[in-house]
């Protein structure tokens, strides 16, 4: 049986998804505030980056690595509804690509367990 | 064998550039570690990275040589130094320094060995410390000078200093920089160029490499300027559109009249609805940029086909 990043299709899936979902979260009035003033090419690279993690593809992040990631943005106010948000614009995009519901599930779990160290608790 | 600058930096069997840099005490910063994030960027000035250390960069980039240290495991000698390493400045005499316009000026220099992409940039220093970054509006193939086109601020250092220069003059430049340049572009691909300002400049250079490489797509060209002597190429290139019947330039004067802000960007973004298949090239002041970009990335430019310079104030 195959891992779950394997069966979404790997670095295709992501270079697939990466722009779709970007499109989301930058029309999402409830976070796309977190995302002003950041240069769009910069953004899609770091956005690789975490599809890539929730897709349970290779990564190196360590918790402290998220924390520091987003220290910035919890400054900024960010909390549990914006990555409810995030998380929801996730599910979107892959619905939109035809992902089935099981592995939607799957991917919104592995967003879902870095949320403390996202949000710096 | 792994050369950081002029320094050998130790590469052990199975190491990737990364590790050794780090090894070595190089400062080099890093993220993701599995070629995503891009904040590893390096360039190879010498030797060829591997591909699979160029994945997700733009064909701009892959042409310059840039690659991701974290995926490099070099199968051959690379030579490689920080991204934004404009390299050894180099003499340049001044050729010509006349107006285009009340406040723009185009400036030729004679430099040696200077290989460059049209609408790539350099640096232009002076008085040994005063640098600024310049677009290039030049062929290398056509012209034998580097051309500038320069608005003169009225508080610019640069711009005042610029202003009492004349021809035999000596200065420094450096580079070039950028990745604003004609590559990966099909050749029956529309072009869209849109600029304000200066911001020609750049898309002069790509418009004439365009050209001599062969485009045969529509190429369209909005240049802003808040007055008509802003428009400082306009009979050029009126003659140019005139001549070639894939050549379509849209002068576009501000008027604060109109409903959607009268700039070169609201016409643009009115007239071109349908871009999702073009080559979009966008040069001149910040916001201008910054606006274009995102509104063409909504509505649905994926941003391989998004090269931008934007003019961003120096310090
Ligand atoms: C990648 C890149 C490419 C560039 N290419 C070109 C080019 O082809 N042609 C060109 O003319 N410039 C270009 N620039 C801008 C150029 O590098 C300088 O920033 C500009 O010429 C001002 O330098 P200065 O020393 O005269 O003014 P400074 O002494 O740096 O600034 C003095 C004051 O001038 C005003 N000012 C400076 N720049 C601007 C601006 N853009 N808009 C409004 N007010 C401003 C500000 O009030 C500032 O405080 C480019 C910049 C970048 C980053
Ligand atoms: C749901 C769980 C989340 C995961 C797994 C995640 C993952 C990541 C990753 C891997 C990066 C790249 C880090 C780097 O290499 O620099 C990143 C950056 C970023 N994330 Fe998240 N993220 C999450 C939630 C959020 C939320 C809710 C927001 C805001 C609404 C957000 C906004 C950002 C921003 C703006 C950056 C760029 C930071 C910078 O460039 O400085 N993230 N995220
Ligand atoms: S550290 Fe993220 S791409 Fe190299």
């Amino acid at each position: 049986m195959s891992n779950l990043y394997e069966r979404l299709g790997g670095e295709n899936a992501v270079n697939a998804a990466v722009e779709l979902f970007y499109r989301k979260v930058l029309a999402d009035g409830r976070i796309a505030q977190f995302f002003d003033g950041v240069d769009i090419d910069q953004q899609i690279a770091k956005q690789k980056s975490f599809l890539t993690m929730a897709f349970g593809g290779p990564n190196n992040y360590t918790g402290a690595d998220m924390r520091n990631a987003h220290k910035r943005l919890v400054a900024k106010g960010l909390n549990d509804s914006h990555v409810d948000a995030v998380i929801e614009n996730l599910n979107y995009t892959l619905r939109d690509l035809g992902v089935p519901e099981k592995e939607v599930k799957e991917v919104a779990a592995i967003a879902h367990s870095v949320r403390d160290d996202v949000l710096n608790r | 064998m792994l050369k950081f600058e002029d320094r050998l930096v130790e590469l052990r069997p199975g190491e990737t550039v990364l590790e050794a840099l780090e090894r070595a005490g190089i400062d080099a910063p890093s993220s993701c570690r599995s070629g995503n994030c891009q904040t590893c960027l390096h360039r190879a000035v010498e030797g060829v990275p591997p591909p699979e250390s160029q994945v997700g960069l733009t064909q701009g980039q892959k042409a310059l040589g840039f690659f991701l240290p974290c995926v490099c495991l070099p199968t051959s000698p690379l030579t490689i130094t920080r991204p934004d390493n404009v390299g050894a400045r180099r003499d340049a005499v001044i050729r010509a320094i006349e107006p285009l316009a009340p406040n723009v000026i185009r400036l030729r220099v004679d430099a040696d060995d200077f290989a460059y992409r049209p609408g790539q940039f350099l640096e232009l220093v002076v008085d040994g410390d005063l640098r600024r970054h310049y677009s290039l509006a030049s062929h290398p193939e056509e012209d034998p000078f580097l051309e500038m086109h320069i608005r003169l601020h009225e508080n610019g250092r640069m711009s005042r200093r610029l202003g009492e220069f004349k021809p035999g003059d000596r200065l420094h430049v450096a580079g070039p920089s950028g990745t604003c340049f004609y590559e990966g572009v099909h050749a029956d691909q529309r072009l869209l160029l849109i600029g304000a300002g200066t911001g020609l400049a750049p898309l002069y250079g790509v418009l004439r490499d365009a050209l001599k490489r062969g485009h045969l797509g529509p190429i369209r060209l909005y240049h802003g300027a808040r007055s008509r002597d802003g428009l400082y190429l306009d009979e050029e290139l009126k003659a140019l559109s005139r001549t070639l019947a894939h050549v379509d330039y849209r002068p576009c004067l501000l008027d604060p009249d109109a409903p959607a802000g009268g700039d070169v960007a609201a016409t643009a973004l009115h007239a071109e609805q349908d871009v999702k298949d073009c080559a979009i090239f966008l040069c001149g002041g910040e916001n201008l940029v910054r606006r274009l970009k995102r509104d063409f990335f909504m509505r649905g430019v994926s941003m391989k086909n998004i090269r931008s310079d934007a003019f961003t104030p120096s310090g």
